[in-house]
C-alpha cells in the first residue's frame, strides 16, 4: 500500500516534470554555463587534480542547489501540499519524493561528470572504477540531505538563498569526502584505498535517510 | 606589535582571557539591553493603569 | 544551584581562582613543588592558552547538543518552552562559539604561524558557526510559532546526526597542525592529549567546569528574560 502510494507520487512528479521540463531545462543550461566559465577561466593554466576534482564538486553541488528544491516548493506553489497531505501516509510522500530526487540526481550529475572528462583536459581519471563509484554514492548521498531539506526550506519565505545556506554545512562532509576520492581517482590509487571513503559515503546516505524518514512527518503536518 | 607578543607570550594568554571577558561583557550589555525593553513596557502599562 | 546567591558567589571565585592560577602559575624545566607547571619548548608560555580556549569550545559542543536536545523534546510534546530553550541554548552557544574561533586563530597565529589553518579542529568550529549561522537564518524566515519551532527542531538534529561524520571525514583528508593530530611531532603533543602534569589538569578541569557553570548561570538569566518577554 505504502510502496503503492510512493509510486504515484514519483509518477506524478516525473509526469509534471517531462511536461514542463522546467528542471532539465534549466539545470542543463546552469551546467553548461558553468563548464565554460570554468574551462574559460583555466585556459592554458595548468591546474592540480585536487583543484580539478574540488571544481566538479563545486559545480555539481550547485546545480544540486539550483535543482531539487523543485520537489516541494512546486506543491507548496501550486498549493497541492493539503490534497497530497490528505490523500497519502506522509512516509509515502517521502519515499516518492526521495526516489525522484534521486533518480534526477544521479543522472544529472552522470551528465556533469562525463562533460567534465570530455571538456577538461587535464582531469584525467586513472582509475575509473573509483571515479564512477564515488560520483554515484555521493549523488545517493547529495539527494538524501537534499530531499529532507527541501522539505524544510519548502515552508519558508526566502526559499532560494536560505536552501545552499542550510545545505553546506550538511552537506560538507559528503563534499570533502567525495573530493578525496575524486582525487585518488586521478592518481591512479587502486580501488581498496577509496573503501574507506565509501563507507563513510554509504554510512552518511543511510544515517540521513534513516534520520529524514523520522522527521519527515514533523516537518510535513501543518 | 607581532613581535612583542612573539617574545612576550605569557601576554598572548592575557589577551585571550581579556577576549572571554570582553565577549561575556558585551553580551552582559546585550541582556540588560532587552531586560531594559522589558522594564520599560511594564512601567509604562503601570502607570496606564 | 546557580539560582542562590551563594552559588553565583562561589562560582565568581571559582572562575577568578582559575585565570589566576592559569595566568600565575610559574614555569620552570624541572618542576618541583605543587604550583610549579613544566616548561615545554616549542610550546613554553603559549601552553597556558589551552586553560581558557578549550573551554570555550567545549561549551559551545554543550550548548549545540542541549539545543538539540530540547527539540527533539519539542517535536515529542509540542510544548513551545522547549523551543524556547532551544533558541536561548543555540544563541548562547553562538556566542562561545564566536570565542573559541577568535582565541583559536590567535594560537594558531603564534604556534603555527597563520591566523587560520583549516586543520581539523579549526574546520570543526567553523562547522558549529555555520550550522548556528543556518539555523538562525532559517528560523528568522519562517512564521508561526509551531512552524518555526518545529523545523528548526528538525534542522538542528539533522545537523547534530552529520557533524560527527567529520570525525571519520577529516582524518583522511589532511594532516592536522593541531596538537596531537597526524603529523604533529614535537613538542606540542604532550599538552592536549591530556598528558598534562596533575596540577595543570586540575586547573584544566576546574576551568571546564566553571564556564560550564557560567553557561548554565547565563542560560537561566536569559530564559527568564526571554520568559517575561513572552507575558509582553
Amino acid at each position: 500500500m505504502m510502496m503503492r502510494s510512493a509510486y504515484e507520487v514519483f509518477r506524478k512528479d516525473v509526469h509534471s516534470e517531462f511536461r514542463t521540463r522546467y528542471a532539465m531545462n534549466a539545470l542543463i543550461m546552469f551546467v553548461i554555463v558553468a563548464l565554460s566559465i570554468i574551462l574559460f577561466s583555466i585556459g592554458d593554466e595548468s591546474v592540480t587534480p585536487g583543484v580539478l576534482s574540488g571544481i566538479l564538486w563545486v559545480i555539481i553541488f550547485f546545480s544540486g542547489m539550483s535543482g531539487l528544491s523543485r520537489s516541494f516548493v512546486s506543491e507548496e506553489e501550486r498549493g497541492t501540499v493539503l490534497t497530497l497531505q490528505l490523500l497519502t501516509e506522509p512516509s509515502a510522500v517521502y519515499a516518492g519524493k526521495l526516489l525522484f530526487n534521486l533518480i534526477l540526481t544521479v543522472s544529472l550529475n552522470l551528465f556533469i561528470a562525463v562533460m567534465y572528462v570530455l571538456l577538461v583536459q587535464q582531469f584525467v581519471v586513472q582509475s575509473p572504477a573509483i571515479f564512477w563509484v564515488t560520483i554515484l554514492l555521493g549523488s545517493a548521498g547529495i539527494a538524501a540531505a537534499a530531499t529532507i531539506l527541501a522539505a524544510i526550506i519548502a515552508k519558508a519565505n526566502t526559499k532560494g538563498t536560505l536552501y545552499p545556506v542550510l545545505a553546506f554545512p550538511i552537506m560538507l562532509p559528503l563534499l570533502l569526502t567525495v573530493m578525496n576520492a575524486t582525487r585518488l581517482a586521478t592518481e591512479g590509487a587502486p580501488f581498496s584505498e577509496a573503501a574507506g571513503e565509501f563507507q563513510v559515503l554509504v554510512a552518511y546516505t543511510v544515517v540521513v535517510i534513516a534520520v529524514s524518514v523520522i522527521l519527515f512527518d514533523f516537518v510535513w503536518k501543518d | 606589535m607581532y613581535d612583542f607578543l612573539a617574545s612576550n607570550q605569557l601576554y598572548i594568554v592575557m589577551c585571550i582571557v581579556l577576549i572571554n571577558w570582553f565577549g561575556l561583557l558585551a553580551y552582559l550589555f546585550r541582556i540588560d539591553g532587552r531586560l531594559r525593553k522589558l522594564e520599560q513596557s511594564t512601567y509604562a502599562k503601570d502607570e496606564k493603569a | 544551584m546557580i539560582r542562590s546567591t551563594t552559588g553565583k558567589a562561589l562560582l565568581s571565585i571559582w572562575l577568578t581562582l582559575v585565570i589566576v592560577a592559569g595566568l600565575a602559575m610559574p614555569m620552570v624545566p624541572v618542576p618541583r613543588t605543587w604550583y610549579e607547571l613544566p616548561w615545554i619548548p616549542g610550546l613554553e608560555q603559549k601552553a597556558r592558552i589551552i586553560l581558557f580556549h578549550v573551554p570555550m569550545a567545549w561549551v559551545t559542543l554543550v550548548a549545540f547538543i542541549s539545543a538539540m536536545v530540547y527539540g527533539i523534546q519539542f517535536l515529542k510534546t509540542k510544548n513551545l518552552d522547549y523551543d524556547l530553550k532551544s533558541v536561548n541554548a543555540a544563541g548562547l552557544g553562538t556566542v562561545f562559539c564566536i570565542l573559541a574561533t577568535v582565541t583559536g586563530s590567535i594560537w594558531a597565529k603564534f604556534n603555527w604561524g597563520s591566523f587560520w589553518n583549516w586543520d581539523p579542529r579549526e574546520t570543526s568550529i567553523f562547522i558549529l558557526l555555520l550550522i548556528y549561522g543556518a539555523y538562525f537564518a532559517l528560523r528568522s524566515s519562517i512564521e508561526g510559532a509551531e512552524k518555526r519551532a518545529a523545523l528548526s527542531a528538525a534542522y538542528s538534529i539533522i545537523a547534530g546526526v552529520t557533524a560527527p561524520f567529520f570525525i571519520f571525514v577529516m582524518p583522511r583528508i589532511m594532516s592536522g597542525l593541531h596538537p596531537g593530530a597526524k603529523g604533529d611531532e614535537g613538542g606540542a603533543a604532550p599538552v592536549a592529549q591530556l598528558h598534562m602534569p596533575p596540577n595543570m589538569l586540575v586547573v584544566f578541569f576546574a576551568s571546564l567546569l566553571g564556564f560550564t557553570m557560567l553557561y548554565v548561570w547565563l542560560f537561566s538569566v536569559r530564559m527568564r528574560i526571554s520568559k517575561l518577554e513572552e507575558h509582553h
